[in-house]
């Protein structure tokens, strides 16, 4: 069984759509004891990051979830804001992320010269890292995402990058870190590029 | 080269899908569940769906049936049509979309603009302008689906929603509106100049070619479009169809 | 009593495809001995076949002299269709190519259909019926529990094709049947597709939307049909060698035509019915019939077609996608769904049928001819 944390935001009902489409057993929780005897979790994430972070503390799932996390056997993907929050900090706001990464979240600086417009909204194109971590694997040709975003994961020390793509200058946008996995897309809502995202999640 | 979403635009009255000749007669299109599922299979960039009457008979947003649409969708959906309230745009999002559209409803109150952006975020905030010529030719604004003069231009309109918190505006010519005589792409212009969030352009589309001008020319970020994608030709038709090829600007 | 089971000899059609089944002393069912005799009948192939083709193709270009169009088809993006369509353009006839859309559409469909209107240059008529209604009187079928849920979009089909035949006084309706291919068909798993009173009457009673847009093929539009325009259906496959698999290949290549993986699976719906409502409630497996025609038409050997039925109509997964699908569109719980499974097969002749006027009033039979007579003046 592979948990969706609910928390409070974000459009679970998409990923649990995918999940349903692909075969895979899950279910939207915010049950403390479905999300312990999870194989798997997933934590969304859309919106603000600061409300984001005081909807997740607020919640109550937050040392429970740390407590798996630090045990690092349930694999854990964070998707868009749910990604951002593993980092330390975010530009967008004042609250501190949970530090699982050494990674903050900055916002887009754009040479205006560009004329790329913030938020990076639509379908870009994602360059996997050889060999390909796996939640690439198999993936089709061409691999492109949707994306819809004002900041983006910047890594310190350690390289965690799975896979970049490029929005006025090539960023990471795709990490992992032993069972921990963040992609900054919405595997949910790019077709078949998605479903092989989540299908290669939920065989871990 | 970028990437430039296309964007099937279906426009809902009741449980049905119509297409529009500048806001007037609709033509019965079919059912929306599985029009959707195609456009899901074929791979579109992103879907907009507009219940067009929905405001007008101030009649409540069917969420179970937007809900069936969006199962069908593994693509960015965007719903407008009927949203008033911070609680009915959660809703939307609930029934499994990213973005809502408010059109009649930020013109009245831009305030609930930025109440769904702060939480949501602005990229799940779209506001769709409806632009019409006036007698004189100067671009006005008009809302509840093109019944209502707003008494604005377009760009000052745009920049008042951006400021707002919008994270997107979708620019609609009434005029252009299912005649396939390609977009009005001063209107689109026009807006996209005095805005830097990204601008959809829609209204009037015919082929790849339109689509390519509203980006070259009018400075669009992305492109929409209903006629073309729903019939197979000018005055022929039903027949869902979408570009096989991706568009790269 | 039930018979003791017994398969065609020649043929995969059984005991279970027909209980009324019979056999030779050889163990060949009735089904080889019609389609033989029906391929010595109606189809003809080579310079036989040609010389025919041509006269009725000459005919057809010479009627349809200064209209829009010499003659109308049906356009579902299937195998048949496609190919009739093919072939009209080759032969230089002008048809109006019409598509019935009743939302059940595949995305496959779709593609083939605006495939083959833009190679070959067709004008394409689609009839959206409101899915409302549409859906309304599908669930009517269900509910009256009769074996032939298709002929909602049969009736459809053929009236819109037949409305437009009068809108543009097309004389020749170009038809996809054909012999080679889909001759085999017991009758126990079809009904009259133009019975427009047994349509009605099991839509009154089952039914809530009023339909105002399905097009019925009534009695005023029947009687211009036959008795003015004088339509004629043109079954042109029946003209020409047909082998399926070369066809798929020809249409792939020439109209970038994708396969369905099953006949008439374009429909979403005419996929779960044969596939699942067919087999599961009424015990019929479609394939038996078709896969038995191609075997008497020499496309395929018994042992072919054995091991085809051998594979499951659906895989457990693709089943479960279809099963949901098609309950959300027509608005089912799976407990109504599995009530309308289990409800006792009906009869459509169990509701009111249409009986012509002489039928009805046996007394007046002895005046037929001149009825006949009448009308025709």
């Amino acid at each position: 069984m592979l948990a969706i944390i609910d928390y409070g935001v974000g459009n679970l009902t998409s990923i649990l759509n995918m999940f349903k489409r692909l075969g895979v057993e899950a279910s939207i929780t915010s049950d403390l004891a479905t999300i312990r005897k999870a194989g798997k979790l997933m934590i969304p994430g859309v919106g603000h990051f600061d409300k984001c972070m005081q909807n997740f503390n607020a919640s109550g799932l937050r040392p429970a979830i740390e407590e798996i996390k630090a045990e690092g056997n349930t694999p854990i993907l964070g998707i868009c804001v749910g990604a951002q929050m593993m980092t330390r900090r975010s530009e967008e706001g004042v609250e501190n992320g949970l530090g699982w990464v050494e990674a903050d979240t900055v916002r887009f600086q754009l040479d205006p010269s560009l004329g790329l417009k913030v938020p990076h909204m639509g379908w870009t194109d994602v360059s996997a890292a050889q060999p390909a971590s796996p939640l690439f694997k198999n993936i089709p040709e061409e691999p492109r995402f949707y994306f819809a975003h004002s900041y983006h994961f910047r890594f310190y020390g350690e390289d965690l990058s799975t896979a970049t793509c490029d929005y006025g200058y090539s960023f990471t946008c795709a990490f992992q870190k032993g069972n921990l996995f963040g992609v900054q897309f919405h595997p949910e809502k790019s077709h078949r590029f998605g479903m092989s995202i989540l299908t290669n999640f939920a065989a871990l | 080269m970028k990437r430039i979403r296309i964007i099937p635009a279906l426009l809902l009255i009741n449980d049905g899908l119509y297409k529009t000749v500048q806001f007037k007669n609709p033509g019965y299109v079919g059912d929306p569940i599985n029009t959707v599922k195609i456009f899901n299979e074929k791979g579109a960039d992103e879907v907009v769906v507009l219940d067009i009457t929905a405001t007008r008979d101030k009649k409540p947003i069917n969420y179970r049936k937007i809900a069936e649409i969006a199962g069908e969708a593994f693509m960015p959906m965007a719903y407008g049509g009927g949203i008033k309230t911070f609680e009915e745009a959660q809703k939307v999002f609930n029934a499994g979309y990213e973005k809502v559209i408010l059109n009649s409803a930020a013109a009245e109150n831009p305030a609930l603009v930025g109440e769904i952006a702060r939480v949501y975020g602005s990229q799940s905030v779209v506001v769709s302008i409806d632009g019409k010529k006036d007698w004189l030719g100067r671009y006005k604004v008009y809302t509840a689906n093109g019944s209502r003069s707003a008494g604005k231009s377009p760009d000052v309109y745009a920049q008042e929603m951006e400021a707002a918190g919008a994270g997107e505006i979708l620019i609609n010519s009434i005029d252009r509106d299912g005649t396939w005589e390609g977009y009005d792409l001063a209107l689109v212009k026009m807006v996209s100049k005095a805005v830097s969030i990204p601008v959809i352009a829609c209204g009037g589309a015919a082929g790849m070619d339109d689509f390519r001008k509203a980006i070259t020319e009018g400075g669009a970020s992305a492109v929409a479009a209903g006629s073309m994608f729903v019939y197979q030709k000018k005055g022929m038709g039903v027949l869902i169809s979408f570009p096989a090829q991706s568009l790269k600007v | 009593m039930e018979r003791p089971y017994q398969q065609c000899a020649l043929t995969v059609m059984d005991t279970i495809a027909d209980p009324d089944i019979t056999f030779d002393e050889n163990g060949i069912s009735n089904y080889y001995h019609a389609f033989k005799k029906a391929e010595r009948e109606f189809v003809f192939t080579g310079a036989e076949g040609d010389r025919r083709l041509k006269d009725l193709v000459d005919k057809i270009k010479a009627e349809g002299r200064n209209k829009p169009y010499d003659c109308i088809m049906g356009l579902s993006g299937g195998v048949d269709s496609t190919y009739v369509a093919y072939q009209a353009k080759q032969l230089g006839l002008r048809p109006l190519a019409v598509h019935f859309d009743n939302s059940w559409n595949s995305e496959l469909a779709v593609k083939n259909i605006e495939n083959i209107v833009s190679r070959l240059g067709l004008d394409l008529y689609t009839l959206v019926v409101d899915w409302e209604e549409f859906r309304d009187i599908q669930l009517s079928y269900m509910k009256a529990s009769v074996v032939d849920i298709e002929v909602v979009s049969d009736h459809g089909i053929f009236t819109t094709l037949y409305k437009l035949a009068k809108k543009y006084k097309i004389k020749y309706v170009l038809s996809g049947n054909n012999v080679a291919t889909e001759y085999i068909m017991p009758r126990s798993w079809l009904f009259n597709k133009m019975d427009h009173v047994n349509l009605r009457a099991i839509h009154k009673r089952f039914g809530t939307v009023p339909l105002k847009t399905y097009p019925v093929y009534d009695t005023a539009l029947k009687k211009y049909c036959h008795d003015i325009l004088q339509i004629r259906t043109v079954t042109m496959l029946d003209y020409m060698p047909y082998n399926k698999k070369a066809v798929k290949e020809l249409i792939a290549k020439e109209l970038d035509w994708r396969d369905y993986g099953g006949k008439h699976y374009e429909s979403l719906f005419t996929k779960f019915y044969q596939a699942y409502i067919l087999p599961e409630k009424f015990h019929i497996d479609k394939r038996k019939a078709h896969l038995s025609t191609l075997i008497c038409s020499g496309q395929m050997t018994k042992e072919e077609a054995l091991k085809e039925l051998a594979q499951p109509l659906y895989t457990p997964e693709a089943l479960k996608l279809d099963y949901e699908y098609v309950l959300k569109k027509l608005g089912l719980s799976t407990s109504a769904f599995e009530a309308i499974m289990k409800l006792p097969p009906k009869k459509h002749t169990d509701y009111p049928i249409e009986r012509g006027v002489f039928d009805r009033f046996p007394v007046l039979r002895p005046l037929k001819p001149l009825a006949r007579m009448i009308r025709k003046v």
